[in-house]
């Protein structure tokens, strides 16, 4: 709250208060009053209109500024009348009154749609359970039949299912994971197997080095992470060279690397920055009709929860690799 | 011949598994009576059991615990919630193992017979005719010869042993394979195999490993 802003809103006050003045001087004149008595009803009025205008202005600043300044602070806006405190001038409890009764409106609107939200959630994941029954059923039909080309694409449908259900975890939950000593080795003999069918289907080589490593994190979710990456490179394969996917580990500053390395068709450097992003295909995708955009998107926020970083490096037309640092936490060793 | 006993509320599920254990050798029991299922389950006497979570009346783990008091049978769950969470709770009740639907066929029958193995606590030595195999060492010894093998071939004529006089297909031998972390490809399959011949030809067996064109092969 600025002064200079604050008297030009008063300035109708002002020129009508001096026009006051002025006419109290000119009846002062015509009744011929001592010139020392004017003087001294001029200072007085002055002095006390002055004092009052401070006092206003004053109350009314420590009231807007913390209010605005704790608004900036908030990530919730919304939420910023447990903030502030109740303002003694009449104006500011008109606003503080409305703020209050909007925030309570928001805040019912807000459990409403969380209340929706998580029920949808619960109902999403419930069903996905429901549907594995019958694809179960499906790939042991196919099995026994050899239905080959079936299984394919039940496999499709498998994976798209799984995506949904790790997207849901990872908006969700606090509750749904669990940190534990995993061998990376296991989760990606996993991994390998799953897609092993279409590795060797797009004759590509599937090479592991030194993999024989634990990382604490929730092997389901690292199993999906790497899984959405691995079938990135299947689907983004070069068919021009000799096609090999390449998983190996370092350690490097206390930290437990793992990359994931293809030497597939490459993404470009302006669709670079933008491969984690919601819903992003980029050049590669637009020319793939299978890409929807949430895998990386879903994995990166799964690597977020859990506590790992996860980048892309690529070159166009020469190679895609993906690194998943795990830091080696002090705090389960001593817990363990 | 092994016993197998699946418990199981989807009876599409249950008909495929049937077929799909009976044509991998096993004979198969289902259980449809959940009601009194700890009374049947122990009178049954089965060598294994898989075990579904979500079954009517009663929670798999529940059982599985149940059954845990009375029986150290081999116990494979299944179920299609897979959290890491479930997986911990049911080994902790003594399951053998946990895996998610759905699962790849294969690799379910080899977490079965890995899973009888272990609970039967065979030696690491098998015999093929007069020929006595060490698989841990790899090594095949017959009449003042032995033969060295490498980790691949060993997996191969392990798996070819197991299921002898069967046929067996290259997809399962891969599976086996790829389940061992051995990534190989195609063309190294046929490799191992070829390797596999000339070493098993070198121990006086040059017609053990018959190829079925476009099926797979047959250890006889």
């Amino acid at each position: 709250m600025k002064f200079t802003y604050y008297i030009k809103d008063k300035i109708l006050n002002i020129i009508m208060y001096f026009i006051m003045i002025l006419l109290i001087m000119m009846m002062l004149i015509a009744f011929k009053t001592p010139i020392s008595l004017i003087i001294w009803i001029l200072i007085t009025i002055f002095v006390f209109d002055i004092a009052i205008i401070l006092t206003d202005f004053y109350r009314k600043k420590a009231f807007y500024n913390s209010l605005l300044s704790n608004i900036s602070l908030l990530d919730k806006a919304y939420l910023v009348l447990e903030t502030i405190k109740k303002p003694d001038f009449y104006e500011g409890e008109i606003l503080y009154q409305a703020l209050y009764e909007i925030n309570k409106s928001i805040c019912e609107n807000i459990k409403d749609y969380e209340m929706q939200l998580n029920a949808f959630k619960e109902y999403i994941e419930m069903w996905i359970h429901e549907v594995k029954i019958p694809l179960s059923s499906l790939v042991l039909i196919s099995h026994n039949h050899k239905e080959k080309s079936i299984l394919e694409q039940i496999k499709r449908i498998e994976a798209y299912v799984e995506q949904v259900l790790y997207y849901v975890r990872g908006e969700n939950a606090e509750k749904d994971y669990l940190i534990n000593e995993v061998s990376l080795k296991k989760v990606i003999n996993n991994v390998a197997i799953k897609n092993k069918d279409e590795i060797l289907a797009n004759k590509i080589d599937f090479l592991v080095d030194n993999i024989n490593t634990k990382v604490y994190t929730d092997s389901k979710w690292l199993e999906f992470i790497i899984n959405q990456i691995i079938s990135n490179s299947i689907k983004y394969q070069n068919k021009k060279t000799k096609s090999i996917i390449k998983i190996s580990t370092y350690e490097k500053d206390a930290k437990i690397i793992l990359e994931i390395y293809d030497n597939g068709i490459g993404i470009s450097a302006s669709d670079l920055p933008q491969v984690f992003d919601k819903t992003f295909t980029g050049l590669n995708g637009r020319s793939n009709a299978k890409s929807t955009g949430m895998g990386l998107f879903i994995a990166k926020k799964l690597c977020e929860k859990l506590g790992h970083k996860i980048e892309i490096e690529s070159k166009k037309n020469q190679f895609t690799k993906v690194i998943i640092t795990f830091s080696k936490n002090k705090f389960y060793e001593v817990v363990k | 011949m092994k016993k197998i006993l699946i418990i199981e509320d989807d009876s599409s599920i249950r008909i495929e598994l049937k077929e799909l254990l009976n044509n991998s050798g096993y004979e198969t029991i289902i259980l449809t009576d959940f009601q009194n299922a700890l009374d049947n389950i122990l009178n049954i006497k089965a060598d294994l059991i898989l075990l579904d979570i979500n079954i009517p009346y009663l929670n798999g783990e529940i059982l599985l615990q149940n059954i845990r008091k009375f029986s150290n049978i081999p116990v494979i769950m299944v179920t299609s919630r897979n959290t890491e969470i479930d997986e911990v709770i049911s080994m902790s009740y003594g399951a053998d193992d946990y895996i998610t639907k759905p699962y790849n066929p294969n690799i379910l029958l080899l977490r079965i017979s890995a899973v009888l193995k272990r609970a039967v606590k065979k030696e690491d030595t098998y015999s093929y005719r007069d020929l006595e195999i060490n698989m841990n060492k790899g090594i095949i010894k017959g009449n003042n010869i032995e033969i060295i093998l490498t980790k691949n071939e060993m997996i191969i004529f392990n798996y070819l042993l197991n299921n002898r006089n069967k046929i067996v297909t290259r997809d399962e031998l891969m599976t086996d394979l790829w389940n061992n972390d051995e990534y190989i490809n195609d063309n190294a399959l046929s490799v191992n195999i070829s390797r596999l011949r000339a070493k098993l030809k070198e121990a006086g067996y040059e017609d053990a490993i018959i190829t079925r064109k476009g099926i797979g092969y047959i250890l006889s």
